[in-house]
């Protein structure tokens, strides 16, 4: 019943943001891309490197193990940061930018200062809501290609250092495993990501009431169900956009 | 960075002065429960779900690469299985007990700091850390590896039931177990582990250290999730590379 | 600068929002460690106390809050039963010492009910309640009549002054009120004491 309502008034959320689309306020746009954008920066180039590392070393592991089976291991170490960098970042980043988004919209209304705007005749949706969605996307997208090079990079120098493998055979072995679908179909599941964590969270912030008790708890719940989200979408689209860019 | 070791550093005194208050007021059972019950069972759901929708993903992953390369997508198994038990199942079920539970931890804790009830506490008497972050890590270092267990089986039996019913191959030879060693699993018990007791501590810094008003509730669940979920991609880094160095 | 508190004396310490008052009061409490300068309890100094020991000696304090700071999942009951079930006090003393102090503060008819349904008024008195019931010789009142209407003001200055006869009052207030008649007046502007 709860997952009901909150479903319904994400799709107005959704619904209200394309309807807004053509009067988007510019200033708050930017304000929102540095603050959930820039702000964020460090979170997704560490993601990366820890990504990154943490591949190569399973990977190591593997040539220990498998010995022959090792370039079994190493595709496999492709997938996981193909895989792994959209939906670790997607996870991070609800963490990061859907709690954020949920507190800081929860305390404009239990403050009241929502009714405020609409009493002095602004739409908080235009101010508040539109650029906060499109921002959390391109944020997002934006991020995880960043996470993605970083982790690529990485696990590039700790294969050097750690398996004594040169840069030059690792990248083309690289480029041989990955082709220009697979990165499309990466970019676009951040897309989603980034579109499901502003208007999950943008939905419950909304809807906070009771103090500080309440603003914590909208963040909390936001949190969680841009999670919740995020592993729903991820499965929803890997099948899709395997078939539509899949070779 | 003097941040990041500002933060690292009060986790510790914490950790320590945890461990002191417990030695010296003893540790609540009833609220360990509580506490227990609040993090697993809201988790689990989280968690089972997931990592449902998690090992489709993976072995759609792996189907699409045996189809270019390999030819079975069951000769992957291994491989996958292994990552499935070793990195993935602790992580993701990590990252989302961190999510759900130093959110909730940082929130009720930093609304707690903000009404000046923690004072309160300390004033009737009571030790704040006995009270509410004893119970809380005790709970989730024993509810985080119980919380990873359900995270494997639930992707193991995702993973083979899909690569026996959509993939029409042998699903229960993707996930053959005697392909696990020993340190496999002992690589992700450490792991959960760890994570378990990281993510109540740095959540409760986090909401301990709320003052004034609603605003900084709202920024204390926001470090506290970031901090316990970057925590735990450090913690699973070096778990790993310890497990390598010694060979395990 | 010093200032030094003699027992039994009711002290109002005043001045600007954020110009420390809280601090202050927390410091005296030993709630918050000063970051330069000395609190003395007599001849001890909280800060270099065991948590124990401090533990010990901070039940000569009893503090009502700004934000009250009452437990919403407790009765009011049980919010003053608070700080004498955590010393151990035995059962049957503690409820009979809890309840004459919610009966002092005249909250005896509301008792069983959770803070969230009290007025402001009324959750200032549990608060007065829970501060004395341990039976402090000092009490501290950080800014008491925040968000409250001048009747129930006087109301609470009242009962302040009542239940710290025989006690050391420090209040914190923005300006002095007539209501609370102080012995002396401290004020307080960014952080100097004059």
């Amino acid at each position: 019943m709860q997952l009901l309502r909150l479903g319904g008034a994400i799709g107005l959320v959704l619904a209200r943001t394309v309807l807004h689309l053509p009067k988007l306020d510019r200033r708050e746009l930017g304000r929102s891309l540095f603050l959930f954008g820039y702000k964020s920066m460090p979170l997704a180039v560490g993601t990366g490197a820890l990504i990154g590392s943490t591949v190569v070393l399973q990977a190591g592991v593997y040539a220990n193990k498998f010995g022959t089976r090792q370039y079994t291991g190493w595709a496999a170490g492709y997938a996981l940061v193909w895989e792994f960098g959209p939906l670790l970042l997607g996870l991070m980043l609800a963490a990061r930018i859907g709690a954020r988004n949920a507190a800081e919209l929860a305390l404009l209304s239990v403050n009241g200062q929502i009714e405020g705007l609409r009493g002095i005749s602004l739409d908080p949706f235009r101010i508040l809501v539109v650029p906060r969605v499109l921002a959390s996307a391109i944020s997002v997208t934006a991020l995880s290609t960043v996470t993605f090079l970083v982790a690529i990079a990485w696990e590039g120098i700790s294969a050097y250092f750690t398996l004594s493998l040169p840069l030059r055979v690792f990248f083309n072995s690289f480029s041989e495993l990955l082709g220009v679908g697979d990165l499309a179909g990466g970019i676009l599941k951040s897309l989603a990501f980034g579109t499901a964590i502003a208007l999950v969270s943008t939905a419950v912030g909304l809807r906070a009431t009771g103090g500080a008790r309440g603003v914590g708890q909208a963040a909390a719940s936001a949190v969680v169900m841009s999670c919740g989200s995020i592993f729903a979408l991820d499965f929803l689209l890997t099948p899709v956009l395997m078939r539509v860019f899949g070779t | 960075m003097s941040e990041l070791l500002r933060v690292s550093g009060a986790t510790l005194v914490l950790f320590a002065r945890t461990l002191r208050s417990i030695r010296r007021e003893g540790l609540s059972f009833r609220q360990t429960l509580v506490q227990a019950y609040a993090l697993g069972a809201s988790s689990a759901l989280l968690v089972g779900m997931g990592m449902t929708f998690f090992g489709v993903v993976v072995t759609s992953i792996a189907y699409a690469q045996a189809r270019k390369y390999v030819g079975n997508v069951t000769i992957l198994g291994p491989a996958y299985f292994e990552l499935i038990v070793r990195e993935f199942a602790p992580m993701m079920t990590a990252l989302l007990a961190a999510s759900r539970s130093a959110a909730a931890t940082s929130a009720e804790l930093g609304a707690m700091s903000v009404n000046e009830q923690i004072e309160a506490l300390e004033l009737s008497a009571a030790d704040p850390i006995a009270e509410l972050v004893a119970p809380r890590l005790v709970a989730s270092v024993l509810s985080m590896p119980a919380l990873s267990v359900i995270g494997i089986a639930t992707a193991s039996i995702s993973a083979a039931l899909s690569v026996t019913y959509l993939f029409h191959a042998d699903g229960w030879s993707f996930v053959d177990p005697r392909f696990i060693e020993r340190g496999d699993v002992l690589c992700s018990f450490v792991k959960s582990v760890l994570c378990g007791a990281f993510i109540p501590l740095i959540a409760s810094v986090r909401g301990f250290a709320a003052r004034g008003g609603a605003a900084s509730v709202g920024d204390a669940v926001t470090l506290g999730v970031v901090g316990a979920c970057m925590g735990c991609l450090v913690i699973d880094f070096l778990v790993a590379a310890t497990f390598l160095v010694i060979g395990l | 600068m010093t200032i030094e508190i003699n027992p039994g004396t009711k002290v109002v310490l005043w001045g600007a929002a954020a110009s420390g008052k809280t601090t202050l009061l927390k410091t005296l409490a030993g709630l918050i460690r000063p970051s330069s300068g000395h609190v003395r309890w007599g001849h001890h100094d909280p800060a270099a106390l065991t948590s124990s020991v401090r533990r010990e000696l901070q039940s000569n304090f009893g503090m009502v809050f700004q934000s009250d700071a009452l437990f919403d999942s407790m009765s009011v009951l049980e919010n003053v039963l608070l700080p004498l079930r955590k010393r151990r006090v035995p059962e049957d003393e503690a409820r009979a010492r809890a309840l004459e102090a919610i009966e002092r503060v005249g909250l005896t008819d509301a008792m069983l009910k959770r803070p969230e349904a009290l007025s402001g008024g009324m959750k200032k008195r549990c608060g007065v309640a829970r501060a004395i019931v341990s039976r402090p010789s000092v009490l501290l009142a950080d800014d008491p009549f925040a968000g409250l209407d001048p009747a129930t003001e006087k109301s609470i200055a009242e009962l302040l002054l009542e239940v710290s006869r025989g006690r050391t009052l420090i209040a914190a207030l923005p300006d002095p009120v007539d209501a609370l008649p102080a012995d002396r007046l401290v004020h307080l502007t960014q952080g100097e004491l004059t």
